[in-house]
């Protein structure tokens, strides 16, 4: 079942900017004001974890795009994309609703992410957790 | 295809449970109407309805259910004491079961009560994950036939409370009035081979009447008759027996159905306010050391219930030995559920949905049964975390609010199936749009 929101175009040209030309650290989306279209809400370079964790609002749904990097024990550097769904269970039930509904649809769009993460508190998307499920995947 | 703009769409939203049925305006954080899903009803339209305030229907004229003279429907329904009124309950297992007076009671919600016409809003109903095709072919039909909506969707309840949990992969369970599930839903899907469910809040329901009906050595067996069929009552000490009179004009002509309907009632008040389950597992002492709680019943009589209370809470979790030997056919318990439910899941997953547990439904609301579930789970999943809504509304119309919410989206008006499209494409077009 899904919500039927649109994806913006403006949310893939972003994302491959990330992901080929290496120009983002995180991509920020959300949906538009009417809850018709998800957006890019912010983009940025900084490479400071803690930044992108302050991106994600306490009472607030949104979703992510972070190009993780990582040391591989013995096989040196990766990089691997991951995608959030934020969903603080103090958000609105609206606002939980159209976002786990509406997240099929970004989600398909975004070709070339390895690791999903559902976060609902800070715990669940902090860099040791996040990085810990990285380095499981192959 | 139509570009639908803003979030006015004027759709109804209506969840039928075993216990009640839910309808009221997409976008509210609450339904309008709430009403209790089992009806009274008359063979035969008695000669004169004396004394009762009718605000019911038209006799039912539903060739399938002939006998029905008069439904007694909502507010001033099976509560009512009537003379000869048999009460019925037209769902088995959490399915529409008899489609007659469903849709009768649907009628009553949405016309009655919420005073809207039908034919103006677009309905969307929920179903259980279980429900069978077959099953809600007819609601459609009943919706763009008998009701004439101009747009119709039907919506598994395990999808809307993961949906309206915020996660779109979740492991959803949902304790209701009669029946109990594990629902696992991955990316707004429901996984069929993963679903597990059982009639256990009915067994639970079982267990506490059996406890207050039979006599204990301390206390004697509880009579269970409602208020409105007893006169009068005196005062009495706690455990003294009750000193009251029955309504002699009413008891003979009560009916078989409409006792045990009122009985259940008692039961279940019983157990909403004194029952509960252990936090962390059945333990004598710990029982023993927790308050004993004070009831009284619609005959004045007074009792304390200490350890017993827990007991009832326990059936959730454990089935004793004594009566899994004497009988196969118990229902399954919720770590039996679950632990079914998880072996149909790969591990990656299982990984996925026990972190993201999705606890719904009235009969969650049973004191300590998140507790104990929580305790239950970590100790065979090193991940758990649990999600039940602290709102007690949320939690009792967890699938209504979800559907609420998704019925409001004008976005999602695209796919609705449209009167047009039920008249081109029949019956094979609801398998295929709502998934």
């Amino acid at each position: 079942m899904a919500s039927g929101v649109a994806v913006n175009p403006d949310c893939l040209e972003q994302f491959s900017d990330l992901k080929l030309k290496k120009k983002y650290k995180y991509i920020v989306f959300t949906l538009n004001a009417d809850n018709t279209e998800i957006v890019v809400g912010k983009t940025s370079t900084s490479t400071d974890y803690e930044d992108f964790i302050k991106e994600l609002p306490e009472t607030e749904c949104r979703w992510a795009v972070y190009d993780l990097e990582f040391e591989k024990e013995g096989a040196g550097k990766r990089n691997k994309i991951v995608f959030y769904s934020w969903a603080p269970d103090d958000a609105k039930i609206k606002a939980k609703m159209v976002f786990a509904s509406s997240k099929d649809a970004l989600r398909r769009s975004l070709v070339g992410i390895h690791l999903e993460i559902q976060g609902t508190d800070f715990s669940e998307i902090a860099h040791e957790a996040v990085l810990d499920k990285a380095q499981r995947g192959h | 295809m139509v570009n639908y703009g803003g979030d006015e769409v004027s759709a109804l939203v209506i969840d039928i449970g075993t216990s009640s049925v839910r309808a009221g305006y997409a976008g509210d954080d609450t339904p309008k109407a709430v009403i209790p899903t089992s009806y009274g009803y008359h063979r035969t339209a008695p000669d004169a309805d004396s004394a009762m305030q009718d605000v019911t229907e038209d006799p039912m004229n539903n060739p399938g259910t002939p006998k029905i003279a008069k439904m007694h429907m909502g507010q001033y329904g099976p509560t009512v004491w009537r003379e000869g009124m048999e009460v019925a309950n037209p769902m088995v297992e959490g399915l529409v079961n008899d489609f007659g007076p469903v849709a009768a009671l649907m009628r009553h919600a949405v016309v009655d009560v919420m005073r809207c016409n039908p034919s103006d809003h677009p309905i969307l109903v929920t179903e259980p994950a279980w429900n069978t095709p077959a099953n809600r072919e007819r609601m459609a039909e009943i919706m763009f036939e008998e009701f004439q909506v101009p747009a119709f969707y039907i919506a598994n309840t395990g999808v809307l409370n993961a949906f309206a949990a915020g996660k779109g992969s979740a492991l959803v369970i949902d304790v209701g009035h009669t029946m109990a599930s594990v629902t696992p839903v991955v990316d707004g899907f429901v996984l069929r081979k993963g679903l597990a469910y059982s009639p256990l809040p009915q067994y639970v329901h079982a267990h506490a009447r059996h406890l207050l009906v039979n006599p204990t050595p301390h206390r004697r067996g509880i009579d269970l008759f409602p208020h409105q069929l007893i006169a009068n009552k005196l005062p009495v000490d706690a455990g003294a027996p009750p000193r009251f009179a029955l309504r002699e004009d009413r008891v003979p002509k009560t009916t078989q159905s409409w006792r045990a309907w009122s009985e259940a009632r008692e039961v279940d008040e019983w157990i909403q306010s004194v029952a509960g389950v252990l936090e962390t597992g059945w333990n004598d002492q710990a029982a023993a050391s927790r308050p004993p709680k004070q009831y009284e019943f619609p005959t004045g009589y007074i009792s304390y219930f200490g350890p017993e209370r827990y007991s009832v809470g326990e059936q959730f979790f454990l089935h004793a030995p004594q009566m899994m030997s004497s009988n196969s056919h118990l229902p399954k318990t919720m770590t039996a559920l679950i632990s079914e439910s998880l072996r149909a899941c790969d591990p990656e997953l299982r990984q996925v949905i026990m972190g993201n547990v999705v606890l719904t439904g009235g009969g969650s609301l049973f004191a300590g049964f998140g507790d104990r579930l929580s305790a239950e789970l970590s100790r065979n999943f090193p991940h758990v975390k649990i999600h039940s809504p602290g709102n007690p509304v949320e939690r009792r119309y967890g699938g209504w609010l979800g559907g609420s919410v998704l019925g409001s989206l004008g976005t999602f008006h695209q796919l609705w199936i449209s009167k047009e499209e039920w008249a081109e494409h029949g019956k094979a077009i609801v398998g295929q749009r709502c998934k």
